[in-house]
């Protein structure tokens, strides 16, 4: 029977799945949000705000922004799944 | 490529010995030209669109280095924000709509993810040969030929990565000059920057990751059935048709020895693209591609039997009773679609091309000056949404012997530029006692027709 064949299919492992998970959510999570930060702000305008001389172009501050949003989404969904994983594991056979 | 459907011990069926690598088996048929149809026409369209002109420029072009989207003829600002907002809860709601209706066509045939899986498949079919082709290259020892076709593959891919990863900086900004800038090897580098990383991100999508994108790591695969109800279009097996499966001699009659239509060839399972069995019943994995219909349907041809044991089906059509159109969800999705698209198209169509705003400043009341007038303080915003510079003229009415102060003849703002004035406006000391309201006018010099009124207060001394 061709489903048995299937049946040993190796899956990818929780943390695998885990880590590209928070990867990717975390990436559309910060496009959404670089999008909307920048319709109302203008880079330019926020780096002169700190300091007057730096000379940042447009383009690395939405590189900035969006980084920043990603790291900063990645970390927060990153630490709720290592939190929400520290339960304990039930075994397959015991649900 | 056509491949001539085997029986399934002919060939053995290594095809999910990992979860790194599926080789899904290439098909012809109706969803399978649907696929090919809409890989041609998505792609196509997001190759050919930001080569298109319009008056002189790019058609499609969201410059964001200079904060400006264009669309066509229009142009919107900054603050056309809510434009786009509402574009992005159309295309959500829309999502929903279809889903309910259609299950997910979205996945089997406009996700980015299978449109460019789709054609670097193609590519690895046309470099490496058929699915048993490529199994056994993958499997022999290296030598010429597998250098030569992996290689072939593989600059293929790269090439088309890296064309996808241009034509997506082009959509943000002028690829015409963009391009130049690359052959020049004067290229910015966060444009370059752009290019190489969504490239990378097709390469290593489109080639490597595949069907894992959608089963482990899409949220919209994820709350899908979220959208499905029992009326919703599905990929099925039918298994009352089908049980029980097994193989048979031809010509006999199968329905007499207990087997049902399925002769368990296993090609539904080869085709997938996700590597599941359609006929363990709907899985999340499933991405409604129609692969193993197609599959199904030329082995139905073969057998003489009917085709449809696989097939784009509703569970209630599966029970033998008409499918519903108009339902709750859908006409609730379907209103919304409409109120919300009309009032988008309403709300472009009624831009104003010019905006005018006026802030009382609040730091004082008034001001008495010497000469006998009380003055009051504003800033003056002009935004002109057009492309061109034009010029206004500004006024202020309401008040007998009102005058501004510090506003120029005409006041030029440059094509989606805004401009801010300070500006004081003035009143005989008799004329006005409390607070009053004032009108300002900005009238553009070469439109009249487009003049824009915006009112504010004028306050004086209470006695």
């Amino acid at each position: 029977m061709i489903s048995e064949e299937y049946r040993g299919a190796k899956q990818w492992s929780r943390n695998r799945q885990a880590i590209a998970i928070v990867i990717w959510i975390s990436f559309l999570t910060a496009a959404v949000g670089t999008m909307l930060f920048f319709a109302v702000f203008d880079p330019v305008d926020l780096t002169g705000m700190f300091d007057p001389d730096l000379d940042v172009s447009r383009d690395a501050g939405y590189a900035a922004g969006f980084f920043f949003f990603w790291i900063l989404s990645a970390v927060s969904a990153g630490v709720t799944a290592w939190l929400v994983r520290t339960a304990p594991k039930r075994d397959a056979k015991h649900r | 490529m056509a491949t001539k459907p085997t029986n399934a011990t002919a060939e053995p069926l290594p095809a999910y010995q990992s979860a790194e690598k599926i080789y899904p088996r290439e098909m012809k048929g109706r969803y399978a030209s649907l696929s090919k149809l809409a890989t041609i026409t998505l792609l196509g369209l997001f190759y050919v669109v930001p080569w298109l002109m319009w008056d002189g420029r790019q058609a499609f072009l969201f410059d964001l280095p200079a904060r400006k989207f264009y669309l066509l003829g229009l142009t919107l600002w900054p603050q056309d924000f809510p434009f786009l907002a509402l574009l992005l809860i159309i295309a959500a709601i829309s999502l929903f709509f279809f889903t309910a209706l259609l299950g997910r066509v979205w996945c089997g045939f406009a996700c980015p993810q299978t449109v460019w899986t789709e054609a670097f498949i193609w590519i690895e079919q046309w470099t490496e040969g058929t699915r048993s082709q490529r199994m056994k290259l993958d499997k022999a020892p290296m030598s010429w030929n597998k250098f030569r076709r992996k290689f072939s593959k593989q600059f293929l891919w790269i090439t088309f990565s890296l064309w996808t990863g241009y034509t997506f900086v082009g959509y943000f900004t002028p690829i015409r000059e963009f391009g130049v800038e690359l052959v020049s090897l004067q290229v910015g580098g966060w444009a370059l920057f752009w290019t190489l990383f969504y490239g990378f991100a097709t390469y290593g999508n489109a080639g490597y990751m595949r069907e894992q994108v959608c089963k482990y790591m899409c949220p919209y695969a994820r709350f899908q059935s979220a959208m499905f109800d029992h009326d919703t279009l599905i990929i099925s097996y039918d298994v009352a048709r089908g049980e029980k499966r097994g193989g048979r001699k031809r010509g006999i009659d199968y329905k007499a020895e207990g087997l049902g239509d399925c002769i368990d060839c296993t090609l539904c399972v080869q085709v997938c693209p996700t590597g599941i069995d359609i006929r363990d019943g709907l899985q999340y994995e499933c991405i409604a591609c129609g692969a193993c219909v197609d599959a199904c349907n030329s082995i139905m041809d073969k057998m003489d039997y009917p085709r449809g044991l696989v097939r784009y089906t509703t569970e209630r059509a599966l029970e033998g009773k008409p499918t519903r159109v108009m339902r709750p969800r859908t006409i609730v999705y379907a209103t919304l679609l409409t109120v919300i698209i009309a009032g988008l198209v309403t709300s472009v169509f009624m831009r104003t091309p010019v905006i005018l705003d006026v802030i009382r400043d609040r730091n004082a009341l008034y001001r008495e000056l010497s000469s006998d007038l009380i003055e009051n303080s504003y800033t003056v915003k002009l935004i002109n949404q057009t492309n061109r510079p034009r010029e206004f003229v500004l006024v202020a009415e309401g008040l007998p012997g009102l005058t501004l102060d510090g506003v120029p003849d005409t006041i030029l703002v440059e094509g989606g530029d805004v401009k801010s004035l300070p500006i004081r406006a003035r009143v005989p000391r008799g004329e006005i006692r409390g607070s009053r309201e004032i009108a300002f006018t900005a009238t553009p010099t070469d439109n009249p027709d487009e003049r824009r009124v915006s009112e504010s207060r004028f306050v004086g001394p209470l006695n």
